[in-house]
């Protein structure tokens, strides 16, 4: 294991440090003081293990395919964007965006996120035990995300496909998004997950799917129509 | 004519009426605006006679080789001349066309650009130099492509529809398109219009440090903007870190858009050349920062004048399609029962029934385009408007495309002259000042 004291390096220097350790060795990493900077922890994709011992700014653990990260702390916007493949666990809150564009992977997040958790989601899970804000799911296309608490309003706008499982209230659907309920089997599943993960609570999770009544225009021009 | 030659009720106007009544939407076509604007056709370069020589036309050296992004990217994108090839996604264009592009930017020198969906790995082999969007929609984004970009461009806007998204019908989202971009085949495609991770210029200088980040600070980061509010999108995009600005005017091109969009928003692109330079220049990074046009970029002369008034580099889009047969009646097609236009007039890219196999995926329309054959059509073209540029270039008595500048140009109209802030022909005024 390799231990690297944040407050003794510039972002530029530890990122690449981190790159080095990891493409050399392959060792874990322990990053000590990250003082909730930016771009912590980018641009990794392949396997390792970090952990992050404090709290965290912009972007960390973004652009990831393979990492397992640990953050003990909060995160600021976007946490694990664009997330490949690989496990994410922040122990506290997560600011807006967290899980942007993901497209696999598995993302925790031990307490509340921001707005927009889980925007343009192309895959893999995002799971928070607490509430997540407005617009969560926005134009989400694949993949789950699963909510213990409440979720703000517009929640699932415009969402393609995917499912969010949300354990408390919702203040307002957004566009296009409709309430569905889980089988039984997929409540035992999500059940299991949250215990997996420490949380001994069994919410009754609702669904939040596409009504996919956006999925096309209505009409078509009459020379389109010929064509199309 | 049911009204005569009504200024404000012209055929086409009780027509657009008519189809939006049937329809109840907005319109939809590709190609790029109808609304006449001064464009380069508005200027023209003082060559040389007895205040200056000239240098050879046909045969004494000129550089056309430029370098953009050095201000932060170990490797800038050097290319052997000031165009390349700009961002069309796979999905809006054929496989074939992606592929054909990107060989002939490898075969003069020059670079070409991913799109709204990902890079397509032909496109990938094919290019030599390979510019990595990052759009809003994130449809296919992998940083394992991005690690082998030689430029990375931030797309917030496009100059055929700033504000908003990309669009992609249904018929085009065919099940490798959509595995591609994550979508449900066969869905009528509408990209967001917001990055999800970040909204204002503070985050983007964030966003841009997480991208060099990414990339180890090797390659340039490039913002492309919708040519809007210029001078102070320029000065934001630059003091968030941008190595380079794409401005994409009014007049720049796609493959679908609402007709109200390309009709109804942003500046041509000879004013926002200027406004760009002049921001650029406002905040001491004018040359640092590269800058870089788009729109209506038709032949070597719109590239010289677009150099004179301050751009480093040119990106063509539609013109590189025409060049790889677009509108063009080749054997295999006939557009007036395929397309129900006649070539030349065919503005239809977003039906997917493209003629030429350019704007497609059907797999039978695609096969009327061979990668090979298109590339060399595409890179005889680009090699064309070098010739013409440096040919333009030496008549002005300039042996580097980069010694271009605002004094080598006078307007032809008074718009031009304001828009361009270069003098009237005959006159010493510029209009505007």
């Amino acid at each position: 294991m390799v231990s690297l004291d944040a407050s003794e390096f510039t972002t530029r220097e530890l990122n690449k440090r981190i790159k080095e350790i990891v493409d050399d060795a392959g060792s874990d990493i322990v990053i000590s003081s990250p003082s909730a900077r930016h771009n912590l922890v980018v641009g990794i994709q392949k396997e390792c293990k970090i952990a992050i011992e404090g709290s965290v700014g912009y972007y960390a653990a973004s652009q990831l395919d393979g990492p397992e990260i640990s953050i003990e702390g909060n995160a600021g916007w976007a946490l694990g964007e664009n997330l490949m493949s690989g496990k994410i666990a922040l122990s506290r809150n997560a600011g807006a965006s967290v899980g942007a564009s993901m497209r696999g992977g598995e993302m925790f997040i031990g307490g509340n996120a921001g707005a927009r958790a889980g925007i343009s989601m192309k895959g893999g899970t995002l799971l928070v035990a607490g509430d997540s804000g407005f617009l969560t799911g926005f134009m989400m296309q694949k993949g789950r995300i699963i909510v213990c608490g409440d979720i703000g309003d517009a929640a699932g706008d415009s969402m393609y496909e995917g499912t969010i499982y949300v354990g408390g209230d919702v203040g307002t659907l957004g566009a296009d998004a409709k309430f569905d309920e889980p089988t039984e089997d997929e409540l035992i599943e999500l059940w299991a997950e949250l215990e997996a993960h420490g949380i001994n609570k069994r919410p009754k999770f609702r669904k939040i799917v596409s009504q996919k009544k956006l999925y096309h225009y209505d009409t078509l021009e009459r020379l389109e129509r010929t064509l199309i | 004519m049911v009204m005569g030659n009504n200024q404000i009720w012209a055929s086409w106007t009780v027509d657009d009426i008519h189809s939006k009544a049937d329809l109840g939407r907005y319109r939809i076509r590709g190609i790029s605006t109808h609304q006449r604007v001064t464009h380069f056709d508005d200027l023209t370069f003082l060559s040389t006679g007895l205040t200056r020589f000239p240098l050879e036309g046909y045969k004494e050296q000129c550089n056309t080789r430029v370098e953009l992004g050095g201000l932060n990217a170990t490797n800038p994108l050097v290319l052997d001349t000031p165009i390349y090839i700009t961002g069309m996604s796979w999905g809006a264009l054929s496989a074939n066309a992606k592929t054909a592009l990107g060989k002939a930017a490898s075969m003069v020198g020059t670079a070409s650009c991913t799109g709204d969906g990902g890079m397509l790995p032909a496109e990938r082999e094919a290019s030599d130099k390979l510019i990595y969007q990052v759009l809003p929609s994130r449809y296919g984004l992998n940083p394992n492509h991005m690690a082998t970009a030689e430029a990375i461009e931030i797309v917030v806007g496009q100059g055929a529809k700033p504000g908003t998204g990309g669009m992609l019908m249904g018929v085009k989202v065919l099940d490798e398109v959509a595995e591609s971009r994550d979508l449900p085949p066969g869905i009528d495609q509408r990209s967001p219009a917001r990055h999800p991770d970040w909204l204002g210029p503070d985050d983007l200088a964030i966003k841009i440090e997480q991208l060099r980040e990414a990339t180890d600070w090797a390659v340039p980061i490039h913002v492309k903007l919708g040519a809007c509010r210029v001078a102070d999108d320029v000065k934001l995009a630059a003091k968030a870190g941008a190595d380079a600005i794409v401005i994409d005017s009014m007049v720049a091109g796609t493959g679908a858009s609402a007709e109200i969009l390309l009709d109804h928003s942003g500046i041509p692109t000879v004013p926002a050349i200027v406004l760009a330079r002049e921001a650029l220049r406002e905040i001491g990074l004018y040359r640092k920062v590269s800058l870089i046009a788009s729109g209506g970029i038709r032949n070597g002369a719109d590239v010289a004048k677009a150099l004179a008034l301050g751009a480093d580099a040119c990106a063509i889009g539609v013109a590189a399609l025409i060049a790889l047969n677009c509108n063009r009646d080749i054997p295999e097609s006939n557009f007036e029962e395929e397309i129900g236009m006649p070539a030349g007039s065919c503005n239809r890219c977003h039906t997917g029934r493209c003629p030429v196999g350019i704007a497609t995926q059907d797999p039978e329309l695609v096969k009327r385009l061979d990668p090979d054959e298109g590339a060399d059509r595409v890179a005889n073209f680009l090699n064309s408007m070098t010739m013409e540029l440096a040919l333009l270039t030496r008549s002005l008595g300039k042996g580097d495309v980069r010694s271009l500048e605002p004094e080598d140009l006078a307007a032809l109209t008074i718009e031009a002259s304001a828009m361009a802030q270069v003098p009237l022909v005959g006159t010493n005024k510029v209009f505007g000042m």
